[in-house]
């Protein structure tokens, strides 16, 4: 199809034209999703396929019309092929699932052994009265599909170790890390950056949390470097605020936002500083290895 | 010296009184080392995972200067 045909094809399903920036470039179109899903049967195409060629014309689907400005057609095209580990769907993990899924991230694989119970209730994304009981990662599954038709989801049940995460993190453009063990979640660090997969890390307790993006160096094994799991106990018997995880699950899709756009945009790629983010102040510092 | 120190989570729960807002502002003798400082205001040594002083990583025989901002964290692993 040429431009005019395509721009033709979609005139029924346009939901706004934005002005070119460049002085006799083509208007920004935004469609719904009926006109994607059309056009992608013709073409023989999934939708996030179709969704990407289209972007490189000046189409953007309607559901991303809020992020035009923040992203660039490349870093969205970038973002809807790129592929997430997301281990624990839990406090931290559910937040973070939705806003990549939501933000335009094309693939999560979830992982997740736990089911929800009542006690979740006060902070977890996808805990409500009707998923008690049921499989975290299936049910953000679920979720996700309902919220981002695009979105493409692997669930994982079995409990994450030392020896399942080398083919967890294998593939995946970031290995994000919403574990509630501190012994796994520098597990998780050592396969992912052992594997060339960025690594972004989040962790909360009460009114607090952390968070870092890491590309080469392990970190936690400086922050905690006597840790075993009886902190992990204590942990889980400490208050948990639904305000700070769904901070801290913020930190974490910009940080992995950031890296992606940057990677589509070819620029340098960093590592983060370690972030703290309390609640009960509020305040965020910034802090320097 | 006077230091600024702030705590998070559960180490607060060692200082009575202790308010996140302002952080405790201390004056000790020169020359005391974080580990030092962590004993003098109370705080289980074993209970401390991370020490931050302006922002950089910090050990427990590090000494401080005048002015320093000290931050003391438990082990946070939650998700």
């Amino acid at each position: 199809m040429t431009q005019q045909e395509l721009r033709s094809f979609f005139t029924p399903y346009i939901r706004a034209a934005y002005p070119s920036c460049e002085r006799g470039g083509p208007d920004t179109l935004f469609v719904g999703e009926e006109g994607l899903t059309a056009w992608a049967g013709l073409k023989s195409l999934t939708l996030r396929d179709a969704m990407r060629e289209l972007l490189s014309v000046h189409i953007w689907p309607e559901r991303f019309r809020r992020n035009y400005g923040l992203f660039s057609v490349m870093a969205m095209r970038h973002m809807l092929k790129s592929r997430i580990l997301l281990v624990g769907c839990g406090g931290l993990g559910g937040h973070v699932a939705a806003l990549l899924a939501r933000m335009g991230v094309g693939m999560l694989r979830l992982c997740d052994y736990d089911v929800f119970d009542e006690s979740n209730l006060n902070r977890q994304y996808f805990a409500q009265h009707a998923t008690l009981g049921k499989g975290k990662a299936a049910t953000a599954a679920d979720g996700l599909r309902a919220m981002a038709s695009h979105i493409d989801c692997e669930v994982v049940v079995e409990p994450v170790s030392e020896s399942t995460l080398p083919a967890l993190v294998a593939g995946m453009d970031v290995a994000v890390d919403c574990l509630d063990s501190i012994p796994l979640k520098m597990a998780l660090e050592r396969a992912a950056l052992r594997a060339g997969v960025p690594f972004v890390h989040g962790s909360v307790l009460r009114e607090e949390g952390f968070a870092f993006l890491s590309l080469k160096e392990k970190r936690l094994p400086s922050l905690y470097p006597h840790s075993g799991r009886d902190e992990d106990e204590k942990t889980r018997a400490q208050a948990m605020s639904g305000v700070a995880a769904a901070g801290i699950a913020c930190l974490m899709a910009q940080l992995c936002a950031r890296h992606l756009c940057r990677v589509a945009e070819g620029r340098e790629l960093t590592a983060s500083p370690l972030y703290h983010l309390d609640y009960s102040v509020p305040e965020l510092e910034s802090f320097f290895s | 010296m006077r230091l600024h120190i702030k705590l998070s989570t559960t180490l607060r729960d060692y200082v009575k009184g202790y308010e996140p807002e302002k952080g405790l502002h201390v004056e000790v003798p020169d020359g005391m080392t974080v580990g030092e400082l962590a004993r003098h205001i109370g705080l289980p040594l074993e209970e401390i995972k991370i020490v931050m002083v302006n922002g950089r990583h910090s050990e427990a025989d590090d000494a401080m200067r005048d002015g320093d901002r000290i931050a003391f964290f438990p082990a946070v692993g939650g998700g």
